[in-house]
């Protein structure tokens, strides 16, 4: 047990229990660092707990009790972290669940369910989950509420079986067992009237996929507020596209304007693009940086926090540049150091598909286990492009743009371009020599290139690594069964031993 | 009642995509498309010089291939059509036009453009954007579309006339066939039909899978058989019941035949590659440009569940409710395509709403690509109009 990266052999944590046997001992600095952040996310979450309103809305809906496996969350995901990395983590999602609090804090503030304020209601504007939310950026005295995120989304990263009761209530309602988890899932907390009641008008959008889409217009059935369905291009890589999306742009604002009395501010607009712009320079220094021999920023540094800044917050919230800035400060530190995330680096992947939901510290598994760096995800691999800071016309576009280019959306839409070569081309640019390949079984969409993938790895000379899973239903494919796969591929084909043996077989199908 | 004198000629032509009438047309000079989806108006791929195929993949066994490229959790309709093509079953294709309809499809269509399955030296598939609303905006977008991407590829590539009277020329041949299917189909109606649900499927789908210049005269012959056709006079033994028949991709008339068989006659079809919508006459007036009322009647006849505007999603349950009162059904029948997820949730919903608030009896069921013999659908249909017949003896509600 030292400060050394793989001095701990982290399989021996689990015992088949909830939680992890002990704490990690990361030698005095990381130790220290690790606990006063641990200490932190104690206070940010007992005030939150301290609100009479957030405490109603803790007692009122089940999908709350997830969240109390939060600190287990940042254990899983800065398992085997050290430095650079490590702060680099705490800084990120101690922010997301900063930024988490404050959005629950404003649901349960106005919603009707707890006796919430009415007037606060009127001022929110309620989104799908799977939706950029630039459009918000121009309509400062409204705020905006991604729904699906606190009950499903977020909860599913939290605890591997947060959501299934409600997968299981979309499917006796009769959803087939087939389709994807995630609008299943949302359709559930919709049929159970497990959402809160807030909000003056909403905006769903469709994205991600066509089950999410459909998911959508039955949930709208329950949500008695005024609706506006935004259809954002499917081939949006073809030009002939962009005037339709930008006339939907149009469209939306128009529906949020008329229905709350609000005028799109153009100033507001354009200084959180400012931002938003910024923080998309630091996230190419990010990819820079991952490029070379040095990799920093990576894995689930870059997974999870990128769908918050980027989709989310959209460039609504400073504080989010703020902490890129620090981040990457602290990454040219490292990487002038000549940091290794690893003890050794056996090879660079590029994570491809959907991951999953319930075991979003794979990747951190991969390189612990195995030395195998994950680079970057398709999710992460979203618009890098700067958008306008100051021409009306062309900012509909923009948004259009954005809309079309969500995590996820801009892969699994989009055609072949996007969601196979691009993937070919990103291994060459990361120098990657492994594909990671989530296979989640009830996405229709990047199924459909199964073969095609396999075919492509064999003229790339790539490996490429098979990973099913379930996206938020680990009764499909365990977290063991994901590991299983690539631990399968790295001893009958590479031949290889893991870095960290205990890492190989361990009982985490009971932790949250 | 008596055989249809062209039925059997019908239903061998439906055995096979490139059936001897596709193979006369093409002989003749004309260009081929074949085609997967409503979302592309039909119109403006029948204009003189080319006709549309619907693509079906009748006669389907095995399916591994296709499987293998797309997974075995995929739509059997889009793997059917992949191993179909694999096979070397679409060669005949002089182009493919690929609507950005759903996911599956469209990957489909790319597995058969980057595998390079039709191999005709001018061939190409044309992916298509195509709204998922239907306002002003949405219209719009498929105008652009059918202009850009179809009538102009179609011009530069094969040279076929797009002009306005070629477009006026199409619309004269679809509304002869519309009214054709339309009188035949108004016979179901009947309180002892004259026409069975089975034989009108077949009737249908030949207008989407023939060149319909070539299918006309039998058609129209048809027609005049069946105004002196006598029904039969044990039609309460036979059909105990009528029902709609919803859902997604149906182009195997074996599943109307086993509906009926288990005793329920199919009165309505509302399913994709049936005859609502598509079938409808487009009554052209002057003051609108063709095309733009052309794509006008796709955008706003389409029931396709990826409508996702509110409005549109209540419009189709109306829809469904008035055709069932019109044809007289006594239950609707929402069957879906395993692994399809737009019918997937549609029927879940429609399911709950045609019951809970219209007061429909609904039988709702999923089935694999190839139905004809299956033993657990038939057990479905037969145990619904059980239900159906104690609901009457017992004279209680809908």
């Amino acid at each position: 047990m030292s400060r050394r990266i793989g001095s701990q052999p982290l399989g021996n944590f689990y015992n088949g229990g909830k939680t992890r046997t002990h704490r990690e001992w990361r030698g005095f600095k990381d130790t220290w660092y690790d606990y006063t952040r641990w200490l932190f996310l104690w206070k940010t979450m007992i005030k939150f707990m301290l609100h009479p309103q957030n405490l109603k809305g803790f007692f009122r809906y089940r999908w709350m009790v997830n969240y109390l496996a939060t600190l287990d969350f940042l254990d899983r995901h800065t398992e085997g972290l050290r430095g650079p990395q490590l702060r680099i983590a705490h800084m990120e999602f101690d922010l997301i669940v900063e930024h988490m609090c404050d959005t629950m804090s404003s649901l349960f503030a106005a919603d009707a369910n707890i006796g919430g304020d009415p007037q606060k209601s009127k001022k929110i504007v309620v989104f799908d989950e799977n939706m950029m939310t630039q459009i918000m950026n121009g309509f400062p005295n409204l705020h905006c509420v991604c729904m699906e995120i606190p009950p499903i989304y977020t909860a599913s990263t939290m605890c591997q079986d947060a959501v299934t009761h409600y997968i299981d209530v979309a499917e006796e309602y009769g959803v087939p067992s087939d389709v994807c988890p995630m609008p299943a899932a949302e359709l559930g907390v919709a049929i159970d009237d497990d959402y809160p009641i807030v909000g003056c008008c909403a905006v769903q959008c469709n994205t991600t996929c066509d089950g999410s889409m459909m998911g959508n217009g039955i949930e709208a059935r329950r949500f008695d507020i005024p609706m506006f369905q935004l259809a954002v291009p499917i081939r949006y890589t073809d030009p002939d596209t962009k005037d339709y999306a930008a006339q939907e742009i149009k469209n939306a604002i128009k529906f949020i304007e008329d229905t709350t009395g609000e005028t799109f501010d153009w100033n507001r607009y354009f200084e959180c693009m400012k931002v938003f712009n910024k923080e998309t320079e630091y996230f190419r220094e990010w990819l820079e940086i991952s490029r070379t021999d040095y990799p920093q920023v990576v894995g689930n540094n870059v997974a999870l926090y990128r769908d918050a800044y980027y989709q989310v917050c959209g460039g609504r919230d400073s504080h989010f540049m703020k902490n890129e800035k620090a981040i990457c400060d602290i990454m040219m530190k490292a990487y002038q150091e000549k940091n290794q995330i690893v003890g050794e680096v056996r090879h660079r992947a590029i994570l491809w598909g959907v991951q999953a939901q319930y075991y979003s510290a794979f990747p951190l598994w991969l390189q612990n286990c195995w030395g195998i760096v994950p680079l970057i995800d398709m999710l992460s691999l979203t618009s890098t492009d700067l958008y306008s800071e100051d021409d009306k016309e062309q900012a509909f576009y923009d948004m259009a743009d954005l809309y079309a280019k969500m995590n996820m959306r801009n892969r699994s839409e989009g055609g072949y371009e996007v969601g196979v070569e691009d993937l070919w081309r990103f291994c060459e640019e990361f120098r990657a020599d492994m594909v990671i390949m989530y296979e989640h079984v009830g996405c229709k969409s990047m199924t459909g290139y199964h073969g095609l993938f396999e075919e492509e790895a064999r003229k790339h000379n790539m490996h490429l690594i098979w990973v099913t899973h379930g996206l938020m239903d680990p009764r499909k494919a365990s977290r063991s069964d994901m590991r299983t796969e690539v631990n399968r591929y790295m001893h009958t084909v590479l031949q290889e031993k893991p870095l960290d043996p205990s890492l190989e077989n361990f009982d985490d199908g009971n932790a949250w | 009642m008596k055989d249809l004198k062209h039925l059997y000629y019908f239903e061998n032509l439906l055995q096979d995509v490139n059936n001897d009438l596709v193979r006369q047309a093409q002989e003749e000079g004309q260009t081929v498309i074949g085609i997967t989806c409503y979302q592309i108006p039909e119109i403006i791929l029948n204009l003189p010089g080319c006709f549309s195929v619907r693509m079906r993949a009748p006669r389907t066994g095995s399916m591994e291939m296709g499987t293998y490229y797309m997974t075995s959790l995929t739509c059997e309709y889009c793997r059917a059509m992949l191993e179909r093509s694999l096979e070397g079953g679409y060669q005949f294709l002089d182009a493919m036009i690929s609507p950005a309809s759903c996911s599956q499809l469209a990957d489909c269509m790319e597995n058969i453009e980057v595998l390079k399955l039709c191999k005709k030296e001018k061939f190409f598939i044309q992916h298509v954007d195509t709204p998922m609303k239907s306002d002003e905006n949405g219209v719009n977008h498929m105008i652009k579309m059918s202009r850009l991407k179809v009538l102009n590829k179609l011009k530069e590539v094969y040279g076929i006339d797009t002009s306005d009277d070629a477009l006026k020329k199409a619309v004269a041949l679809h509304n002869e066939v519309c009214r054709i299917i339309t009188e035949i189909g108004e016979y179901r109606k009947e309180e002892n039909p004259r026409i069975t649900g089975y034989e009108f499927a077949v009737l249908c789908l030949i207008t989407y899978c023939c060149p319909k210049d070539l299918i006309l005269d039998k058609l129209r012959e048809t027609a005049e058989e069946l105004k002196t056709r006598e029904p039969d006079k044990d039609y309460k033994k036979k059909y105990r019941a009528r029902v709609l028949v919803a859902g997604s991709e149906c182009d195997d008339p074996e599943l109307i035949k086993l509906i009926e068989e288990a005793g329920a006659l199919v009165v309505a079809d509302r399913y994709c590659f049936g005859s609502f919508p598509g079938r409808q006459e487009l009554i052209l007036n002057e003051e609108v440009d063709i095309l733009t009322q052309i794509c006008q009647q796709t955008v706003i006849q389409c029931q396709c569940p990826r409508y996702m505007n509110t409005d549109r999603i209540q419009e189709r349950k109306d829809y469904i409710d008035q055709l069932a009162k019109e044809y007289h059904a006594d239950g609707l029948i929402y069957q879906q395509m395993k692994f399809c997820n737009f019918w997937g949730y549609e029927r879940a919903a429609s399911t709950h709403i045609m019951r809970d608030d219209y007061g429909w009896p609904v039988l709702s069921v999923d089935r694999p690509y190839v139905v004809g013999n299956s033993g657990q659908m038939r057990t479905r249909v037969q145990a619904f109009v059980e239900s159906i017949e104690i609901k009457k003896i017992q004279g209680g509600d809908r």
